[in-house]
This record gives C-alpha cells, structure tokens and sequence, in this order.
C-alpha cells in the first residue's frame, strides 16, 4: 500500500500554519485585555508605590504570552487541515479524500490510485503560506489602552477619593429644630421651599389655589399638626398625587404605538377594499338587478384572495359557478359567506397588532362597573379605538357585539316609558331594566346629541346611498324631536 | 491491469464516446456530457426543449456510437402500455396446437428513445415506472429482466402544452437527470447550417459495446467520497425541503415539496462519474455543483408563491446551493476565531 507521509507532513505543515497564526490572534487578543488591566493598575499607583509599573508591564505580558499559548495548543483537526490544503492548492479534495480513505479497511482499489495521485500533486507543491492573518476585533481598539496606559506611567499619581461620605447629619438637625419651633412659621417656611424647575405651570397654580383656602396660619382644622411628629409631618399636603393621575393619562396619549391605527388599517387591506366594491355593487339594488359581470369580477377578485390563504375560495368559486347557472341569489348568498369569513380572518389581523389597549382596557372597565366598583358616566372614554362603537374594535360583526356594546357603554341601556313632565331642557329618562340599576342620569339631549354627530361620521364614512341618507337623518330628527 | 490503466480506459472511451456525438451533434457539450454521465451512472435522462434542436438526433447518435439494441417509440394520446411492454399473442404449431407467446415490445432494447413522452396517457407513462426502476417489467402475471444496460432516454417539450399529460412526479424522480436544451449560439448555427445542408456524409462509429458499458459502471462507484462532500450533498438535498430546520430563506418561501434521497443519489453517482472523465480519482465538492441543476430541477416542486413568481428552479438551486455551502465552511473551516 502507499504510504501516504507526504500528506501527512502537508497537513502537519498547514496544522502548523494554523497554530501561529491562532498564536498571533489570541496574543493580540491577550495584548489589548492586559493593556486595560495595565491602566487599571496605574490609574491606582499611589498605593502599589513602586510595583505599580512594573506589575503594569507584567501583566501586559502575561496576558500577550496567554493569549499566544492558547491560540498555539489549540486542537486542529487532522480532516479540517486537509480541506484547508484542498482548498488554497486547488487539489479538489484529493488529500482529504485519501488521507480518510487510507485508513479504512473497506477501501476499494481505487483509492490506491487516489493515493498515488495525491501524493504526486502534493509533492510537486512549492511549500508556502496559506492560512491568511486575521486581526482580531480588540485590536482596532489597542490604541486606547496603550496610550492611557504611557500617560498614566509618565503623569502623576491620581488623586483618589477618601472614601468618607458626606456629612448630612447637620441639615437634618436644622430641620428638626425648625420643626420644633413655632407652628406658625411652619407653613411659610414650606413656601420657601425652591420651586421644581419641571414642574408644569398650570400645577403649579392649581397647587396654588387648592392651598390658597387654608391661610397662611395654621387653623384648628390644620391637619399637618396631627403628623408633625412624623415622617409625614415634612411632606406638603398637596394635591399632586391626584395631578400625577391626570399627567399619566396624557403620557399615554403620547405614545402613538399603543393607539389603533384604524386609518392605515383600513385602507391598506385588500379585504376592505373588496368589502367596499361589495357594497357599491349592492348599493341597494335587488340581487336580479346587479350586473352579473360585476358580480364575477368581485367573485373572482375573491378567489384570487382565497388562493393566497384564505378559507373563502371555496365559497367564491361555488358563488362563481351559481353564477354561470344563472342563480345570481346564489351567487350573492355566497359572496355573503365568503365576506363574512374575509372580514372574521382581517379582523383577526387586525386584533392582533394594532387594537391592542382599545377593548382590553375597556374589558377591564366593565368588570368594574358589574362589580360596583366603577365611576359614573363621566369616566367612560369614548375616544377612538375604544372599540365599543360601530365599525370599531375587534367584533367580528361591522358595528361590533351588540351584547358586547349594551354591556359596556351606559349610553346603551334600555330605554323605556314616557318623558317626565317638568322641564324639557335637561329631562332625565324613566330607567328600567339595566339602566336603572347603574345609577346613572343622562341628559336626553345630550346623548342623542352625541349619536347624531356619529351617525353624520359614519354616513360619511360608509359610503351610505343617497337615498338611505335622507332616511337615516329624518330618523334622527324624529329623534331629536321628542 | 492497474486502476490508473482502468481509469485511463475510461476516460479514453467517454472521450471517444463524447467526439463521435460532436461529429453530429453542434453545440450543447454539457448536453452530452450529461447524457454521457446518465448513461454510466446507470440512470436514465429526461431532455427537454423546443422542437428542433436536436434532441432525438442527439439520442439517435449515441445508440449509433454504442453496440447496444436500439429503439425508439413515438409517444401520442392513442399510445397503450402494450404497445411499449408486448403483449402475448397466441400462435398455432404444427399440430394444430394453440398457444400463448410472450411478444416483446420496444421497452426490451438497451437504449429506449421515448420521444415527446408527455404527449402520452398516464396510464402509457406508467408502463415505463417498473422497468425504469427495477430493470423488469410483469407481462401477464409473469416478470421479465430487461437487457442490460437498459437506458431510457425520454424527450418533452415545454411549449405546445395543450394536450399533454405533464409527468406525474413519481416518475420524474426516476430520471436520474433533468436537462435543459437551449437555443444554439451563432456560430454553432452556421456550423448547424453548413454541416446539414452541403453532402457531406457522416459516419459514427461504434466505440462501446454493453458489458464494456457494465465494467465501467462498476469502476465508477468504486470512485470514494469524502465525508464532508458527502455532506455537502446531503446538505444540499436537505435544504430543498422547507420544513427542515436548516432551509435557507428562498426554500421556505418558494418550495412546497424538496428532492427525494433519489436526488442525492443522482447527485452522487453523476459527480461520481464527472470525477472519473476527468481523470480524477475522487469526488469534489465541485462536481456536486456541478451536477446540482440537471439533478434536483425535476425533483423540486414550487409552492404557489414560486409558480405566480415564474421563479427560475436552476436559479433556487443554485442559490439553494450557495446556501449549504457557505453553512459547510461556516462550521467546519472557520478556524481563526
């Protein structure tokens, strides 16, 4: 059999190769971690006195021959060597090949040629570099290390702090001693405190005012004298706890990511814009009144949807082929479906990402309202994507959960019996049911008041037929008009 | 004889193999080369491309430099599995005896030439399955070898699809290769031109007989592999299937279903005999590049997003293996670090 030495000293060469330059690397790794440990030791040198320069440069030292050892007796593997000399010679895996092939006793004759052939091309090999340099990451950033530490060998030692914290002991007994005098001076010297630069103006002034009513002595209802002997005694009884509420509440309002972007949602999904063409082939009409061209248009616009990863196609192509059996109800009763499961699937969507804090928050609210424990109607925010009103929120349905929106909008309580006589400006309605058990008075007018501005928003929004405008607004008048 | 001599008889011979092809055959010399590299594999190869350039010729030319039984069938929608495997029709002897006799059809020759096979039934295309895998075919119960080599060589174009029957993918992943056959290039259509139309008769020469093709067979997978490429093939086979944790991006995106283990071995066997023609004793990570494209092109099927894209299968593979490759070097040849 061949004796495959040559390949062995090969890999043994570039074996060797890579030793010294994982030497290199880790030493130049090593040289920059001892240059930082090295200003350390400088940067202290009052106390190691003379052994300060020298246990620098020790320790520079060390960390260039560490690095350098454990980068040299790092293991390469024999197979790994083989394919670096494959590679740079252009030996097509040749010695790899035959160095794993020569040791196996199920090697076929050929692999004698293989080695032959192996040997022959590595020998005619003119022996040279071929593992590149490669500078580590750290090296970039030597520089700084090396030079902080010749600044700190050559310069002074660094004053170092005494370790000894400041005496606070003296304001305190100050304090105490002004607590302990008179009474009536108490509140003028809290007037004296400095001002909080970030405190906003207008808290300022309401600070003001909600102080303004106790006086500058102290009266017989001063609570302040309960606590004075107290922790609490030294904090001002204001009302900023109370502010600090409100401030939370703008906050929030600042952080644009957790509001619903209802209007990017809405016109950027290809579902809503096929809900609209829906609508506007609808519009109305009765199912033997709308073009059956439009009608295959959308349906195929669909099936084109449901391909991509919807559960509507199938409705689509059955709506497609009612279609082409001249059953255009048919069609239009599968359109139906397939919109409901587009619109169930985009609100799915859209649940996920944009909607989150409208409904949750509001979940919470009306947990508290069932257990008691809620405000009045002048709590309830119906700001947008609170998701109780229609065409908002996550339901399923375009103007959400009826039960969902009874629940938890007060303005959504049953309504019944006649309009007390008296005043007609600010009449409160006969509650029953669900309403009555809330606690709550509404102004009649106010509310309607408020649905109308919706209903004049959503007519603008949805695309309402003309007709059916007149209609819903006369609907509204009559409203208004009890 | 030594097996460098083997060798050196090999390469000669797929040389000699190869030139008697070109006499007829203008162009296309990586067409050849892997129809030549099908053949010794003991594979079978699939060629498409637009009429006229040459495919049927291209097979008629080969059976003509090789000793071996040659036939050819033309495939149409009226074609039925007899009239590839034979049939058994009934003969009277002397003494007024009737009885059956096994006629073999076409499939029982050497080299097959199924000409526009998807232009035929699946139910015809099937009757190709068992004696392109197994080397028999069942006639009447009974199980009859095919001679030895048997090569199937089958043509399609991918124009004029109306009426067509596109192969099923059981039986595409029985063609070990998958060639492209594209246009000539201007000078090779002048020569196309000048060698077709001037009196100029051409003779092949038969340079190969069977068991010659069989011998050789055997040296070739004596051919060894080395353990990192042939985990270079697996990887690539591998990264085909977008379920696979280690897929690259363009795999999940565009693949429903990757290569068979067939791929793989296609992969391997064929790299086996690039190695080989070239003289070479061992098998690279090269070849297996090489040798990607004709092998898992008919073996990956696109998922919808790749076929509304029209996305090109010889570029993914390619980027499929680019992929594996750099995967391999990332783990194995990183040293410095």
């Amino acid at each position: 059999m061949t004796d495959p030495g040559a390949l062995d000293r090969l890999v043994q060469r570039i074996t060797m190769q890579v030793r010294w330059r994982r030497a290199e690397y880790h030493a130049l790794r090593g040289l920059f971690y001892g240059a930082v440990l090295a200003v350390l030791l400088l940067a202290v040198k009052t106390p190691l006195g003379f052994w300060a320069l020298p246990s620098a440069g020790a320790v520079v030292l060390l960390g260039v021959v560490g690095g350098a050892l454990w980068g040299f007796f790092q293991r390469v593997p024999a197979t790994d060597a083989a394919r670096l000399a494959d590679g740079a010679f252009g030996l097509q895996d040749r010695v790899a090949t035959a160095l794993e092939w020569a040791g196996r006793p199920d090697r076929p004759p050929l692999v004698e040629a293989l080695l032959a052939d192996a040997i022959a091309r590595v020998d005619a090999l003119a022996p040279r570099q071929i593992i590149r340099r490669l500078i580590p990451r750290e090296a970039r950033w030597l520089p700084i290390p090396a030079l902080l530490a010749l600044t700190l060998a050559v310069s002074p030692p660094l004053p170092l702090p005494s370790g000894r914290l400041p005496d606070l002991s003296a304001g305190t007994e100050t304090a105490e001693t002004r607590e302990r005098g008179d009474m009536a001076t108490m509140d003028q010297d809290r007037r004296q405190v400095p001002k909080d630069a970030l405190k906003r103006q207008a808290f300022e002034e309401r600070d003001f005012n909600q102080r303004g009513g106790t006086g500058a002595s102290p009266t017989g209802g001063d609570l302040s004298a309960i606590f004075k002997d107290t922790s609490l005694g030294n904090q001002r009884p204001d009302f900023n706890s109370f502010l600090k509420k409100g401030d939370e509440r703008l906050k929030l309002l600042e952080q644009v990511d957790r509001l619903p972007d209802l209007q990017s949602d809405f016109t950027q999904s290809q579902y809503k814009m096929v809900f609209r063409k829906s609508k506007a082939l609808k519009s109305g009409l009765r199912p033997d009144q709308i073009s059956p061209q439009k009608l295959r248009e959308l349906l195929e616009e669909m099936e084109r949807l449901g391909r991509k990863g919807g559960s509507w196609g199938n409705d689509a192509a059955e709506g497609l082929d009612a279609l082409e059996g001249g059953q255009p109800d048919k069609a239009l009763e599968a359109m139906e479906k397939a919109l409901n499961k587009m619109r169930a699937m985009d609100e799915q969507g859209r649940g996920g990402k944009n909607l989150r804090g409208g409904r949750e928050n509001d979940s919470g609210a009306s947990r508290d309202r069932r257990s008691g424990s809620g405000g009045g109607p002048d709590e309830q925010d119906f700001g947008e994507g609170e998701g109780l009103l229609p065409g908002k929120g996550k339901s399923g349905s375009p103007k959400g959960e009826a039960s969902q929106r009874l629940r938890a909008s007060p303005y959504d309580v049953g309504v019944e019996g006649e309009s007390r006589k008296g005043r007609k400006d600010g009449y409160d309605t006969n509650m029953t049911g669900r309403g009555g058990k809330m606690g709550s008075r509404l102004s009649y007018l106010g509310v309607i008041g408020q649905y109308r501005k919706m209903m004049e928003d959503a007519i603008a929004r949805e695309q309402v037929p003309r007709d059916f405008q007149g209609q819903i607004k006369d609907y509204f008048q009559s409203l208004d008009e009890r | 004889m030594t097996q460098e001599e083997r060798v050196r008889d090999f390469v000669t011979a797929f040389e000699r193999l190869r030139s008697e092809v070109e006499k007829v055959i203008v162009g296309h010399r990586d067409i050849i080369n892997h129809v030549l590299i099908g053949m010794f594999a003991g594979g079978h190869v699939l060629l498409e491309g637009a009429p006229g350039l040459g495919k049927t010729l291209l097979i008629k030319t080969l059976a003509e430099g090789l000793e071996l039984s040659f036939s050819r069938v033309q495939f149409t929608p009226d074609l039925m599995p007899a009239d590839i495997i034979g049939t058994n029709i009934i003969l009277e002897d002397a003494g007024g005896r009737k009885h059956f006799q096994f006629q073999p059809g076409p499939i029982f020759g050497h080299i097959l030439l199924a000409d526009e096979i998807n232009r035929a039934t699946p139910k015809t295309q099937s009757a190709l399955l068992e004696g392109m895998q197994e080397g028999f075919v069942t006639v009447g119960g009974a199980s009859r070898p095919l001679p030895s080599p048997f090569f199937v060589l089958a043509t399609q174009n991918p124009i004029e699809m109306e009426g067509t029957y596109p192969l099923p993918e059981a039986q595409l992943d029985r063609f070990l290769f998958k060639l492209r056959v594209r246009y000539p290039a201007v000078e090779e259509l002048n020569a196309i031109i000048d060698r077709t139309t001037q009196v100029r008769p051409v003779t092949v020469e038969r340079v190969m007989t069977g068991p010659t093709v069989l011998a050789f067979r055997d040296l070739i997978r004596e051919v060894p592999i080395a353990s990192h490429v042939r985990d270079f093939a697996s990887t690539i086979v591998m990264a085909t299937h977008p379920e696979w944790t280690g897929a690259p991006e363009v795999t999940r995106r565009f693949i429903r279903y990757g290569a068979s283990p067939r791929g793989a071995q296609a992969l391997v066997l064929g790299a086996k005999v690039l190695a080989l023609s070239e003289g070479r004793y061992n098998v690279s990570a090269d070849d297996l590049r090489t040798l990607s494209a004709p092998a898992l092109r008919h073996r990956v099927i696109l998922n919808f997003e790749g076929e509304a894209e029209a996305v090109d299968v010889d570029t993914l593979v390619s980027e499929i293996v680019d992929k594996a490759q750099a995967t391999m070097v990332e783990g194995k040849e990183a040293f410095l670090r």
